[in-house]
């Protein structure tokens, strides 16, 4: 037990923090929002790659730089600091499900080509409105040589449009035998897959799948030991994993978001003196300190366990109570110390607001996650 | 970050878990019930002779002051079980007085207070705040004047301090003294130890709102020698400081928070003085969930803090950070229980009918102490947004 940050993981983030402050300014944020445009930002992916980042947590037998999640959560803080565009992490989310739900051959497949940054990916693994709750809304069914036939709506799946690959779980019935629950690996353009925009008020990375009758060859069928089926344990722990990596990102962002605030009233002067001089906006900011405080420790601490091969739901738990408040008390405390010189869209603060909603709110946010420890209460 | 405790962590914990086990006593708990502390022999004393037995009360110092070197990780496990079962551990004499000593105290300071304190056998109120100098501490107002030299002459003592916790139980007090009465008010303040039972020094008990006993104390006169004065002469706000940031640490531990909590969430599974059972209510569920959580989050707090000292870094900042998220939980956790408990959370302290024999009563009543006590929460706010985050002073 030691709550200080190593040496290696400092080293880690200044490497990062230089790669996206120079391939990363909120310019291109900005410019990967505005429709017709790039989605993709191509010269941050290849530096990106080039760092070994989207290698990093993978085994180094799949091409992977064989670091740990905790190598990884420093990734998610720079990221988050910074609003790296989020296919970057839904590609990650992609190997880090393929690592823990795949067969070897599928492993090698995918994660060969994802750690080169030759495939871009998504996932589909939980409820958009709630992480643990990962009962599949797919239906497959086996049609000749293994493959199978999916259907049914996916809601809600963040860069899917982006994606060479979507995985997501289905519940695969076969005649005379029990339900299994397996994961598919989707290929966005296949026949029999609409995608539509869920236009949110930022982009449009939110996307509706409707699958009718896809098929799916046996190869991208994610079956489990023996073919049995997935556990749903080991699907909801990855759907947490990916929880609390956000959480990572949300505590950081927000970070980022109080800083840039401090430097905005220790400049700007009202009424003869500098806002940050005022005891009122003194105390917004050690509010602001103790909340980014609170979801960092929560968030690594989640990710940690997940690390250490715990469920981690209680830890999980806490991280999301903490971080999704968090990041949207520091971008809204923060619009209110920067009053109308924020507000407005020449400014970068909303993209940081942006992020706080949609990380707060996929995947579940804190109502949410208070449900998760509550059923430990009523347990008892 | 490594967030799980090694082998030798959890070894220690269960020394700590095996040593209350045997010596936490239904004698012990019983005095501790009567929550005045008053006794200089009793239950308590004899429990705090155990722990001085096996060197505990030193146990973060360096040997070569008497102390066992295992480092500030540890003394936070101790104190975070020490908290989670009820009984006091080591005191501010031990986690902030000792220390800024050994750091700043002359070689005669550590020769004469270190072994005594690490013993259990000095134990000394800290005296800070006066009638006129609370929060705004800086204007403390008694006054020592030095007769004859720092070698061989006295100081003597003239003033009043209040709020003085457990003098009626200490054996010294680190008195905050101006000693230059024409210095910036930062700069003319000095620290000199006090034996308590000195002709002059006068202890009259003060009864706050939680029943807890504090005091306030008179020193007329009172004359000690000059070599009693901690380290060097006007740079005692320095030493003030240090000790105040380590003393916010050691009340910021979540062990009683952690407790709390769990005895919460028991008592909200069992029924009511009306039948109800609090936690089928899915609103009360939520609440606790969210009292839960926050602990959580506290005991990492805890953690940082105490990884930080063990870096050698006070962290003040930090500290301040987890103060004020405990004292704020701690009053939360209180009013989720008055609301839960409804009338029968009115229950007096120590009467049989009361739920938890009244633990939450009283608990309400003691949570506005942390919040006000050993540094407002507002000062506090301000040390985050000065120090933390380099925002002006406005001349408070």
């Amino acid at each position: 037990m030691k709550l200080v940050v190593t040496t290696q993981e400092r080293d880690l983030a200044a490497s990062l923090r230089e790669l996206f402050a120079t391939h990363c300014p909120p310019e291109l944020v900005r410019a990967l929002r505005e429709p017709g445009g790039e989605r993709v930002p191509e010269k941050l992916w290849a530096s990106l790659v080039a760092a070994e980042v989207l290698a990093l947590p993978f085994g180094e037998d799949v091409g992977g730089a064989g670091g740990t999640l905790d190598d990884l959560a420093v990734v998610y803080a720079e990221a988050g600091r910074a609003l790296c565009p989020t296919v970057v992490l839904s590609t990650l989310h992609l190997g880090l499900a393929v690592a823990a739900l795949g067969s070897a051959e599928q492993q090698s497949r995918v994660l060969t080509p994802l750690c080169r940054g030759e495939l871009r990916g998504a996932v589909a693994l939980a409820s958009p409105y709630d992480a643990a709750d990962v009962r599949p809304t797919l239906r497959a069914e086996r049609i000749g040589g293994d493959r199978v036939a999916v259907s049914g709506r996916l809601d809600h799946v963040l860069d899917a449009d982006l994606a060479d690959r979507v995985l997501a779980t289905a519940t695969l019935t076969t005649y005379g035998e029990p339900d299994r629950l397996v994961g598919v690996l989707l290929d966005p353009r296949a026949p029999g897959l609409t995608l539509t925009a869920l236009p949110t008020s930022d982009s449009d990375r939110l996307q509706q799948l409707d699958l009718d009758h896809v098929v799916v060859p046996a190869a991208d069928v994610l079956t489990g030991p023996e073919g049995a089926g997935l556990a749903t344990d080991g699907v909801r722990r990855v759907a947490l994993l990916v929880r609390a990596l956000q959480c990572v990102d949300m505590a950081a962002g927000a970070d980022a978001v109080l800083e840039r605030t401090v430097a905005h009233v220790r400049g700007r002067e009202q009424f003869g003196r500098a806002i940050a001089s005022f005891q009122a906006a003194q105390h917004l900011v050690a509010d602001v300190h103790i909340a980014v405080r609170a979801a960092r420790l929560a968030a690594r601490s989640a990710v940690f366990w997940h690390g250490r091969g715990r469920p981690a739901v209680r830890e999980t738990a806490v991280a999301v109570l903490r971080a999704a408040t968090a990041y949207r008390r520091a971008t809204l405390d923060g619009h209110q110390l920067h009053g109308g010189m924020g507000y407005v869209v020449e400014t970068d603060l909303h993209l940081w607001s942006e992020r706080a909603r949609l990380l707060g709110a996929l995947g579940g946010g804190p109502d949410v996650a208070a449900g998760w420890l509550e059923e430990e209460i009523a347990r008892g | 970050m490594d967030f799980e405790l090694d082998t030798e962590q959890r070894a220690w914990q269960e020394e700590v878990r095996a040593f209350l086990r045997e010596h936490v006593t239904p004698a012990l708990r019983a005095e501790l019930a009567e929550h005045d502390l008053e006794k200089r022999d009793g239950e308590l004393m004899a429990f705090r002779r155990k722990i001085g037995e096996k060197g505990w009360f030193g146990l973060n110092w360096p040997v070569e002051h008497g102390g066992l070197g295992l480092g500030p990780i540890f003394q936070h496990l101790l104190v975070s079980e020490f908290e989670y079962w009820g009984v006091p551990g080591p005191d501010l004499t031990v986690t902030s007085v000792a220390p800024m000593i050994m750091r700043h105290g002359s070689d005669r300071n550590k020769a004469e207070f270190l072994t005594p304190i690490a013993r259990g056998e000095m134990v000394c109120a800290v005296g800070y705040s006066e009638p006129g100098a609370g929060t705004d501490l800086a204007s403390l107002r008694t006054r020592a004047v030095l007769e004859g030299t720092m070698e061989d002459g006295e100081w003597v003592i003239n003033g009043a301090k209040t709020w003085n916790s457990g003098a009626q139980r200490s054996t010294h007090e680190w008195l905050c003294v101006r000693t230059d009465p024409d210095a910036p008010k930062h700069r003319g303040i000095s620290v000199i130890i006090v034996p308590i039972d000195h002709p002059g020094v006068t202890i009259r008990p003060l009864t706050a709102w939680s029943g807890y006993r504090t005091n306030e104390a008179f020193f007329d006169d009172v004359r000690v020698p000059a070599t009693n004065l901690i380290g060097e002469v006007n740079k005692g706000w320095r030493y003030i400081t240090g000790a105040l940031d380590l003393e916010r640490g050691a009340l910021t531990n979540a062990g009683d928070l952690r407790r709390a909590v769990d005895d919460l969430l028991e008592l909200a599974r069992q029924p009511r003085r009306d039948g109800v059972v609090p936690a089928n209510d899915p609103t009360v569920r939520r609440r606790l969930a969210h009292l839960d959580a926050d602990v959580e989050v506290a005991t990492l707090m805890g953690f940082e803090a105490a990884s930080l000292l063990d870096e050698g870094v006070i962290p003040s900042v930090e500290v301040s950070v987890e103060k004020i998220f405990t004292s704020e939980l701690r009053q939360r956790i209180a009013e989720v229980a008055l609301d839960l408990l409804g009338p029968d959370g009115l229950l007096g302290h120590r009467t049989a009918a009361a739920p938890d024999d009244g633990r939450f009563e009283r608990l309400y009543r003691i949570a506005p102490l942390l919040r006000f006590g050993a540094g407002t929460n507002e000062v506090l706010r301000d040390v985050i947004a000065q120090r933390g985050h380099a925002m002006p002073s406005y001349g408070r």
